[in-house]
């Protein structure tokens, strides 16, 4: 302690550090605006259809408008003794379809986060199992339904089979992705205060991954919506893709055009309800 | 509390110890001994290796050659030590209370222990609070309750102020004075500003640039009670450590 140098100015940086709320970020106004642009756009889509309609003249290649909503009244109501369309409404069909939807993609769902997990924390089965996964997302579901049918029949089992076996890749592969790349300083700042590795898997890998696995989550629910009607094509009804594949063979063009707007409409429903729960369930989206 | 060694006893013996990443050599060799209770300050250049050393004496990471002991043991994570980083690393999906509750759990103690540890870092009723709706010096003095929930006797901070604003910083560099000194804590805490090695630590320990080899080592004989902050930066022997830190700081910088 002899030297006489003058004490070094004082270096610190001001990095000023704040909290800042998603509010922040959002523009205002914006919402009114963006539901005024969809009613237009609904508006605009109506007045093409209807004018389309009326150009072809041809029922069975572009029914109106009136004529979908004719349907509509038809198939949800009992009329002339016919009760809704091949004696199932509207509402039963697509609630045996959203059951469907409901139990394949569940299983899809539990299936798929499972097998996400030991893929993104064993090395070894990712490796080998990872292709396998890659395969079974690349086939269209129509191409294994014939399998299933052989092996299980034409009841509900190969239908669920199906929406279970294409709703799993999604989610397992969005699980593996995000558990195999949880972050190192989290992982470290768990195990410095003595997490051993099921509780950093339990405590922090899989909290960290839910956002990218309700991510996943949302896309395999929209594949067991478009596999559904491939699902209900061999004994389908009730069920909604029965309901159009039936009406397809009469050339029933309107009620085809009825259950793919009960299908969109609904998959609309449902993924609205998915981001709510999102928003409720991972608050910290866009904090990490 | 902090397990009751006596005081003197060594806390951390470090060997011979070298650190290599590949075909670069980061550290070493060094050859250090932290007694009980010693709050050690580590200062050198960014890139010098200080880190390094914290992370082996952590146990998140090996040495080359040589051997890192703390408590008479090869160093795990988690076991013997409490750590905070350079980022305060908050799990966002818990609340305030529930990041230092996890920690209470993991030590094996009961859950009430949140408001205590909030309150000794200067933090009471945010504990229902989301980790980022407060802000960046309130998150760094969560992590540090979060590291002091375990109670474990040895405390490592790796830079633990340096993206915070001067002020916060300042606060903060107060807040833990006062707590290592109440405690009795055994701490090695990592910086490279030289103000703060000497108004925190008991010893202070210059790295020269890579790789890191010990150019000083200092004992700080400043009073660590019953002096206010801005008195123990006003005496001379405060500046005078300072300038003989900083001159063997600028010295090894310029040398590299």
């Amino acid at each position: 302690m002899t030297t006489t140098v003058p004490a070094p100015p004082a270096a610190e940086t001001s990095i000023g550090t704040s909290a800042v709320t998603p509010d922040a970020l959002a523009p205002h106004g914006g919402r009114r605006r963006r539901i005024l642009f969809r009613l237009l756009a609904l508006v605009v889509l109506y007045a093409l259809w209807e004018i389309a309609a009326r150009a072809t003249s041809n029922p069975t290649f572009i029914p109106s408008p009136g004529a979908v909503w004719h349907q509509l009244i038809q198939t949800s109501t009992t009329h002339d003794g016919i009760r809704g369309y091949s004696g199932h409404l509207l509402i039963e069909h697509l609630g045996v379809s959203l059951r469907r939807i409901l139990i394949g993609s569940v299983i899809g769902v539990v299936g798929g986060v499972l097998l996400g997990v030991v893929m993104g924390t064993v090395s070894w089965i990712r490796v080998v199992v990872e292709p396998v996964v890659t395969f079974i997302r690349a086939l269209p579901p129509l191409a294994y339904f014939s399998l299933f049918i052989i092996w299980f029949g034409i009841d509900e089992t190969p239908k669920l089979w199906l929406l279970s076996i294409a709703a799993l890749p999604p989610v397992a592969v969005a699980t593996a992705a995000a558990v195999h790349s949880a972050p190192t300083g989290l992982v470290e700042a768990a195990q410095a205060l003595g997490a051993n590795r099921a509780r950093v898997i339990r405590d922090v890998v899989l909290p960290n991954a839910l956002p990218e696995i309700f991510t996943g989550i949302r896309i395999a629910v929209g594949v067991a919506y478009s596999s559904v009607v491939a699902a209900e094509t061999i004994n389908g009804v009730p069920g909604i893709g029965g309901m159009i594949r039936d009406a397809q063979r009469y050339s029933q063009t309107d009620v085809v055009v009825l259950g793919l707007f009960a299908i969109g409409l609904s998959g609309l429903l449902i993924d609205a309800l998915l981001r709510t729960a999102e928003n409720r369930l991972i608050p910290w989206r866009g904090h990490v | 509390m902090p397990s009751a060694e006596p005081a003197g006893a060594a806390a951390i013996t470090v060997t011979g110890v070298e650190h290599a990443y590949g075909d670069v050599v980061a550290l070493g060799p060094i050859d250090l001994t932290v007694p009980t209770g010693e709050f050690l300050v580590l200062v050198g250049a960014s890139g010098c290796g200080k880190s390094t050393l914290l992370r082996l004496i952590a146990g998140f990471e090996r040495p080359t050659t040589g051997t890192v002991l703390t408590d008479g043991g090869s160093p795990v994570p988690g076991r013997g030590a409490g750590l905070v980083f350079q980022q305060p690393r908050l799990f966002p999906w818990k609340t305030v209370g529930g990041n230092i509750e996890l920690a209470l759990r993991y030590a094996g103690q009961p859950a009430d222990g949140v408001d205590r540890l909030l309150t000794r870092v200067g933090l009471p009723g945010v504990a229902n609070r989301r980790t980022w709706q407060i802000s960046g010096g309130q998150q760094q003095r969560v992590a540090i309750a979060r590291a002091l929930a375990a109670d474990r006797p040895l405390l490592l901070l790796d830079e633990p102020f340096a993206a915070l604003d001067a002020l916060t910083r300042e606060r903060l560099q107060e807040d833990l004075r006062t707590v290592s000194t109440t405690t009795g804590r055994t701490s090695v805490f990592v910086t490279h500003s030289v103000d703060e090695a000497v108004f925190l630590g008991s010893r202070v320990v210059v790295l020269s640039p890579r790789p890191g080899r010990i150019v000083l080592d200092l004992p700080i004989d400043l009073p660590r009670t019953d002096i206010t902050p801005n008195d123990l930066r006003g005496l001379p022997e405060y500046a005078a450590l300072r300038a003989e830190i900083g001159h063997a700081v600028r010295n090894e910088g310029a040398s590299a």
